[in-house]
């Protein structure tokens, strides 16, 4: 018997947005809301990423929850582990792990494809809302356009004085990616033509340019530290700003489903299947097309996959003489202090 | 310096073997051999994950397989303070201490250039994410490309068929190192090989269900991380066929050591020197069977040996949810008759440590009692004997009690 669903939350860059849109749902990036992960403690290792832990916290509360269904990726070993505790622990109807490959060649794109369609399908029996190749079309051309537009407002960001606040443009994208408000699309124009208007060349001094790179992010927290320290944050290479509204889903390909797995295991892609000299090169792009001064990783504390890549980060942007810092965060903040001091010493060093 | 570790290994065990011709040493000498030969010359070198990956796949080339994980990680066995100081190297490098030991040591042992060249760099998407990001790493440093064999959480035509595609172009790769041509027919009698070893395999699982047991099974469990180093290889069969016929002797002769409680063991054993085992002596505890060990596959096909060889990997323990493992562990439960359950829980070891919980409570409903025992893999500095005794002791005490 199907269940009258609104909304589907997701965790993770890799699940396509346009099948659940398709399916006439919301689509839901889920943030972990609580304050503590104090509540998760009890159930999940405590040298686990943060960031599953306050999902777990706020599942166990009913937030993830306050979704009618929530779907996993297997994006990495804690998210596996979050998906079979939230299944014993949490109460949601529909409770879905749509397995994303961890390689990004053909035979992966083909397979992560024919899963993909399974999720469509295993949608639409639960919500007796059918996926049709039309409604999916439709919903590839929506997303595109809301990436696009956020893109668009990015490449202003290469403009010096910012048009935009690092970290507005940081909460906007949060705002987009957390499926509030209608028309998304037509907003995020009209923000954009009103941006366009207000920039000016060259005023006011020059502010350091930072360019913040890690995993996901869904406070602004890290960006408000830097903009009080007199810094500016002109992109973010993170799951939830600018890395994640690069991608583009084929509108005219054959096989739609093929299109979503090309672009969704696609570039730009994270520490989980990019190799540290793959995201080197990207960042290094971002470097010169954003006029940086300094770089900022930052990376979830126990995240595995980030950590391992942050050596060979560090070594090579100071090898091209770009200043570097690297920082872990709790996903929460907690420790924003520590974090000013550093941050501030780091802009300290790009100024003088 | 390891390579010189492993050559005295390797005399040392020869030497007990001519001695005292046990099967246990006999796998020892061929992980032994296995390591020096990856310094040969002249040999191809293909770095794998001996416990993940499908090695039948490997002995159907002549290239010599090297798995980063445990040739470094035995360090400790022999010197764990020279492990921890090559853990610092990497550590200054900035590899996080929230990094696994196993994969800090690794990473400061390439620094060191203490690692064999390698031709071929392959690893597998499980069991963690760790391993395969550290592959990465290792693979960079030696400028490399590392191939992952990637394998869902899901058993389907679909996920099947893209990991038998997956095999067929590592394969081609094999091809290139190796400069042979993949054969069919070898791969088909590697697999028969393997077969074969996997039913004498479940011989000596078998013969672990009883009671007494006259071993502490440590080998059981370190044997489910590298014996699979030889599937496809004669050799493989041999010593499970010594195995078993040493176990019957043992049972014939009686039990030199009383077997008060049995117990199974999850996740992984320590590879620093640890009280444990003398602790689990003084108190009567056999560990009967590793959660790893259990002979969880079934036969493989030697008509679709890459579809086969998929299939041996997805239905790993530690792939798939939760069910896959509790399954496992229910099964162990079920034929053993165990007094308890312990956990090692080394501390970055987030896909095992993670289900802890939920393991507990599928035991508590079994009531079967559980320990989780926090440590390290091989790190020294985050193992405290009294800490572990003072577990140990409680958890002995609890099975007492109900005996």
């Amino acid at each position: 018997m199907p269940i009258a669903f609104n909304s589907i939350g997701y965790f993770c860059s890799l699940v396509p947005v346009e099948i659940i849109t398709a399916a006439g749902l919301k689509p839901v990036r889920v943030k972990g809301r609580a304050e503590t992960t104090a509540a998760a403690d009890a159930y999940l290792y405590p040298n686990m990423c943060p960031y599953i832990k306050s999902l777990f916290a706020d599942g166990l509360d009913g937030g993830g929850s306050a979704c009618d269904g929530v779907v996993f990726t297997r994006s990495c070993d804690g998210m596996r582990r979050l998906y079979d505790a939230w299944q014993a622990y949490v109460p949601n109807d529909f409770v879905y792990m749509l397995e994303a490959p961890k390689n990004c060649d053909g035979l992966a794109v083909e397979y992560f494809a024919s899963q993909l369609r399974i999720f469509a399908q295993q949608l639409g029996k639960k919500t007796g809302a059918e996926v049709k190749e039309g409604a999916l079309a439709k919903a590839v051309k929506a997303a595109n356009q809301v990436r696009h537009s956020m893109q668009e407002l990015y490449a202003m960001q290469k403009k010096s004085p910012l048009p935009v606040n690092g970290s507005e443009l940081f909460k906007l994208g949060l705002e987009v990616l957390s499926g509030d408000g209608q028309d998304t699309a037509g907003r995020l124009m009209s923000v954009y033509d009103s941006v366009k208007k207000q920039a000016g060349p060259g005023q006011g001094r020059k502010k350091p340019r930072i360019l913040v790179s890690g995993n996901v992010m869904d406070r602004p927290g890290l960006f408000e530290i830097i903009e009080r320290a007199g810094a500016e944050v002109p992109v973010a290479d993170l799951c939830t700003a600018s890395r994640y509204f690069e991608r583009r889903v084929d509108e005219n390909a054959h096989d739609v489903y093929g299109a979503l797995a090309a672009a969704y295991l696609g570039e730009p892609r994270c520490s989980r299947t990019a190799t540290p000299a793959e995201i080197f090169a990207r960042l290094g792009k971002k470097v010169k097309e954003y006029a940086i001064d300094g770089v900022l990783l930052t990376s979830l504390k126990y995240c595995d996959q980030q950590l391992n890549d942050i050596p060979y980060l560090v070594k090579r942007f100071t090898e091209a003489g770009t200043p570097v810092l690297f920082v872990e965060n709790d996903y929460l903040f907690s420790d924003s202090g520590r974090l000013r001091t550093r941050v501030e010493a780091f802009i300290e060093t790009l100024e003088s | 310096m390891l390579k010189k570790y492993y050559e005295e290994m390797k005399s040392g065990l020869e030497a007990a073997y001519q001695q005292k011709p046990r099967a246990w040493t006999r796998m020892n000498i061929q992980l032994a051999s296995t390591f020096v030969e990856a310094f040969r010359k002249d040999a191809k070198v293909v770095w794998t994950s001996f416990y993940s990956f499908p090695m039948e796949l490997l002995a159907a080339f002549d290239v010599v397989p090297f798995d980063f994980e445990i040739f470094t990680n035995l360090l400790p066995m022999f010197d764990a303070d020279k492990a921890v100081e090559i853990m610092n190297r990497a550590e200054e490098d900035g590899y996080s201490t929230d990094i696994c030991s196993f994969h800090r040591l690794a990473v400061g042992c390439c620094l060191l250039g203490y690692m064999p060249e390698a031709d071929l760099m392959l690893t597998s998407s499980y069991y963690c994410d760790g391993k395969a990001k550290a592959n990465q790493s290792l693979a960079g440093h030696y400028g490399q490309e590392s191939i992952s064999l990637d394998v869902p959480n899901e058993i389907s035509k679909e996920s099947v068929d893209y990991v038998a595609g997956q095999l067929r172009r590592i394969a081609a790769k094999l091809e290139e190192v190796s400069g042979q041509e993949f054969e069919l027919n070898r791969l088909r009698e590697c697999i028969r090989v393997s077969n074969r070893a996997r039913r004498a395999y479940g011989q000596l699982a078998d013969l672990q269900k009883v009671t007494p047991y006259p071993y502490i099974g440590i080998p059981v469990v370190n044997m489910s991380i590298f014996s699979n180093m030889l599937a496809g290889r004669e050799i493989q069969e041999q010593i499970y066929l010594d195995m078993v016929k040493e176990s019957q002797e043992k049972i014939m002769k009686g039990n030199p050591v009383p077997e008060k409680y049995r117990v199974a063991w999850l996740a992984w054993f320590p590879t620093q020197p640890t009280n444990i085992t003398q602790i689990f002596r003084e108190n009567g505890v056999s560990i009967v069977m590793g959660e790893l060990a259990r002979n969880y596959w079934g036969e493989l096909d030697e008509e679709l040996p890459f579809e086969s060889l998929a299939l041996w990997s997805l239905k790993n323990p530690y792939v798939g949810t939760i069910e896959q493992r509790l399954k496992g562990i229910n099964e162990i439960i079920d034929g053993y008759k165990l007094d308890g359950v312990v956990h090692f829980s080394t501390d970055a070891c987030r896909h095992s440590c993670a289900a802890q919980k939920l393991i507990g409570d599928a035991l508590k409903e079994r009531d079967i009692p559980y320990l989780v025992l926090d440590g390290d893999m091989s790190d020294k500095r985050r193992y405290s004997p009294d800490r572990t005794q003072l577990l140990l002791e409680n958890f002995i005490g609890v099975m007492a009690g109900r005996k």
